[in-house]
């Protein structure tokens, strides 16, 4: 081991660790306004690489489908709601078509032409629109419902989703094009470009999470909607469609995240399920609730991962789960009482 | 009048076809692969070519008996295998089994197998699942093992010079059954294996492994490993300055291997069966001709260039079960179902010469593998194809 390997593994943990930070970031996005732990953010980041790698091969992604039907079940609801409460029933009508046109509009668009950002964007809001359809039919239904409920809840979703993967997409694994094809040389490592774009989108989106909830009006409102969800509805805060938000978001970071990696592993269907375990790792660090700890935490996931496979492959993952222990310690002793942690 | 008669004859001549029918013997074939699961990517091509199998059989007119498949999924879980094997043995009443994608479920069934006295045919690639055969006498497998491959493997690096080796390969069992093999047959062959590396299908970085064992200035690296990963590392190992000879085994010889590795696995050498290189194959050779028909089908209904390896695992041990029924039939045998399953697996250990998508099959009382040199190659990429290597 001399001091070049050492760099070497540094930087190449560090890339690796931002491929795990959009995940923990959704993560932290979804426990912080919710307080659901959301295992299922892995699967989409599968969906968001299989319906980018299909946008890519100029078909449709059988995504569509399932997304316009689950769309319907949530309008359904929300009409049946607005009957309830006696309001106009049209109005949910109305948003839902307007939102399934657009997506319809967009896939089709992106499916037949040749904008790699085009394609980027339709997979993006297809697999963003996942998020609320399913935070309204297992969240919604009970919204006092403890953690741990909600926790077992997402466990429900990704093992439906997982399968679901397999079912739409087939076990092949799907080669997609990279962004760019540049290598760089960093002082002796060389590095894809699909890297660093990978390093900058996580560190450009924990900035602007970060400053969104810290200093923003609607960012606060979001936050208080967790801590105190009656106490925000008392404050006019639009607690119901803060959730459905969040979901979205968090659904549209994984998938970018799986477009951003898919290039450099191939587009397969069972690729989210170790990244969304090391990006809780991560996440665990940031306690789930600060944005810029969970950057931190992945980046040392992701170099601590880099040490453990050069010195002892076989139990590289092992190390990296162990790692969770030390750092639930550390939470512990340094923030035993804080307030966010009930 | 006459049109009463017309229907009356129609019907006694539709009686007459479905007694017909009726007096045919059925066979029933159970089926477990692990269709969903870790090893989905295998088990997807072996179940398209079963399905194939049954569509070409019930094509087949006059033939003196019946075959009905009954499929399961294990969804890559021993437990679920040996659970669903049972199944098919004491409630469905199977004749024969084909089972299972990986060689722990087929380890697992193994005495499932042995107890209820039913011939099993294992698509899985370890030598394990039917050795010893005195003690397995009621296993069988179609793909060809570990031991065979990497010794013609290991016979090749001895003629090209290789003294020293480093392996690679998945943390699975997959990767296990390749790392025994290799390290045993190494030490005979006097290559000496100076370092050893995991990782997993899912990993999303192959650098560090790969940086270690360029580390360890081996004469050549063996990877044992499919695609994805298996061509993710030899870019990995590329790219951090890896210059030397790169192996695999032969769960890598698949088209997916070089649309993912592109440039990167060029001059990589690979174990391949003869599907690989069918088209070099010499005219006189049966392998030509089944593998040409087998491939024809096959592309003709999945598409072209779908015909791989994997496939070829499950075609053969749907396809050894039906021979096996049919020259049972032939031979006159009667019995219940405990005594045909008996004769049922006689008449499998008495496979002679059967020229399949594999390779050539001749199971005897002590080799249940049945697969001999005709079916190892070795293969190079060059210039995006595999092309066999002249010895």
């Amino acid at each position: 081991m001399d001091s070049s390997t050492a760099v070497f593994l540094g930087v190449d943990g560090v890339t690796n660790g931002a491929v795990y930070a959009l995940v923990a970031l959704s993560l932290v996005l979804v426990y912080t306004t919710t307080r659901v732990v959301n295992v299922a953010q892995g699967d989409y980041l599968t969906f968001g690489a299989l319906s980018f790698a299909s946008l890519a091969a100029g078909s449709l992604t059988p995504l569509v489908y399932l997304v316009l039907g689950a769309g319907v079940v949530a309008m359904a609801i929300d009409m049946r709601r607005a009957i309830t409460y006696k309001r106009n029933p049209l109005a949910p009508l109305a948003k839902y078509l307007v939102a399934g046109i657009v997506l319809v509009g967009l896939t089709l668009l992106a499916s037949r032409s040749q904008s790699m950002f085009l394609q980027m964007v339709a997979a993006l809001l297809l697999v963003s629109s996942m998020g609320p359809v399913i935070y309204q039919l297992t969240v919604e239904p009970n919204p006092g419902n403890p953690p741990i409920v909600l926790l077992t809840c997402s466990v429900g979703v990704t093992l439906i989703l997982h399968p679901l993967g397999l079912l739409l997409w087939g076990s092949d694994s799907r080669t997609v094009n990279p962004i760019s094809d540049l290598r760089l040389s960093l002082g002796g490592v060389d590095l894809a470009m699909q890297s660093v774009l990978i390093v900058g989108a996580a560190l450009v989106m924990t900035v602007a999470l970060f400053a969104f909830f810290r200093y923003s009006l609607h960012g606060k409102a979001l936050r208080a909607a967790s801590i105190n969800r009656d106490g925000a509805l008392y404050c006019g805060v639009p607690v119901g469609t803060v959730g459905r938000l969040s979901y979205f978001i968090a659904a549209g970071m994984s998938a970018l995240s799986g477009m951003l990696l898919a290039p450099l592993v191939t587009a397969n269907y069972e690729m989210g399920f170790a990244v969304g375990l090391k990006g809780f790792v991560g996440a665990v660090l940031g306690g789930l609730v600060t944005y810029p700890l969970s950057l931190a935490g992945v980046f040392v996931v992701g170099v601590f991962e880099s040490f453990s496979a050069f010195f002892s492959s076989a139990f590289r993952d092992a190390w990296v789960f162990a790692l969770v222990i030390p750092i639930l310690l550390w939470r512990n002793a340094s923030h035993g009482d804080d307030l966010d942690e009930h | 009048m006459r049109i009463s008669k017309l229907i009356s004859g129609a019907f006694l001549l539709a009686g007459a076809a479905a007694s017909q029918a009726q007096s045919l013997p059925v066979f029933k074939i159970g089926v477990v692969t692990a269709a969903t699961g870790a090893a989905a990517t295998i088990a997807a091509p072996a179940n398209q070519a079963i399905e194939l199998y049954r569509e070409q059989l019930a094509a087949l007119k006059n033939l003196p008996f019946k075959v009905e498949f009954i499929q399961y999924d294990d969804a890559s879980d021993p437990t679920k295998s040996v659970n669903l094997v049972r199944k098919l043995i004491q409630e469905d009443g199977a004749a024969m089994v084909v089972c299972c994608t990986t060689t722990p479920s087929s380890l697992a069934v193994a005495k499932v197998a042995e107890d209820a006295q039913t011939a099993t045919i294992a698509m899985a690639a370890s030598a394990a699942v039917v050795e010893p055969a005195s003690e397995k006498r009621y296993m069988f497998k179609t793909p060809i093992t570990e031991r065979l491959m990497i010794n013609h493997t290991l016979d090749y690096m001895v003629k090209q010079g290789v003294k020293t080796l480093s392996f690679l390969g998945l943390e699975d069992a997959y990767g296990e059954g390749g790392w025994i093999e290799l390290k045993a047959l190494a030490e005979k062959k006097g290559i000496k294996i100076v370092s050893s590396e995991r990782f997993a299908r899912q990993d999303t970085n192959f650098t560090p492994q790969a940086l270690k064992t360029v580390q360890a200035k081996a004469d050549a690296v063996y990877i044992h490993a499919i695609p994805p990963s298996a061509s993710l590392v030899h870019e990995a190992l590329k790219r951090v300055g890896y210059r030397g000879p790169i192996y695999h085994g032969a769960g890598a010889p698949t088209a997916a291997f070089i649309t993912i590795g592109k440039s990167a696995v060029e001059g990589a050498i690979v174990g391949a069966t003869p599907i690989t290189v069918y088209k070099d194959l010499r005219a006189d050779n049966p392998l030509s001709k089944s593998i040409g028909e087998f491939v024809k089908a096959f592309d003709g209904k999945y598409g072209a260039g779908k015909a791989e390896i994997f496939a070829t695992q499950g075609y053969d041990a749907v396809g050894l079960a039906v021979d096996t029924v049919k020259r049972y039939v032939t031979s006159g045998k009667k019995g219940d179902l405990a005594q045909m399953r008996k004769d049922l697996r006689d008449e499998l250990e008495k496979t002679h010469e059967y020229a399949g998508s594999v390779g050539i099959f001749n199971y005897t009382p002590t080799d249940h593998v049945g697969l001999d040199k005709r079916t190892l190659f070795l293969v190079q990429v060059k210039d995006g194809q595999f092309r066999m290597i002249k010895d």
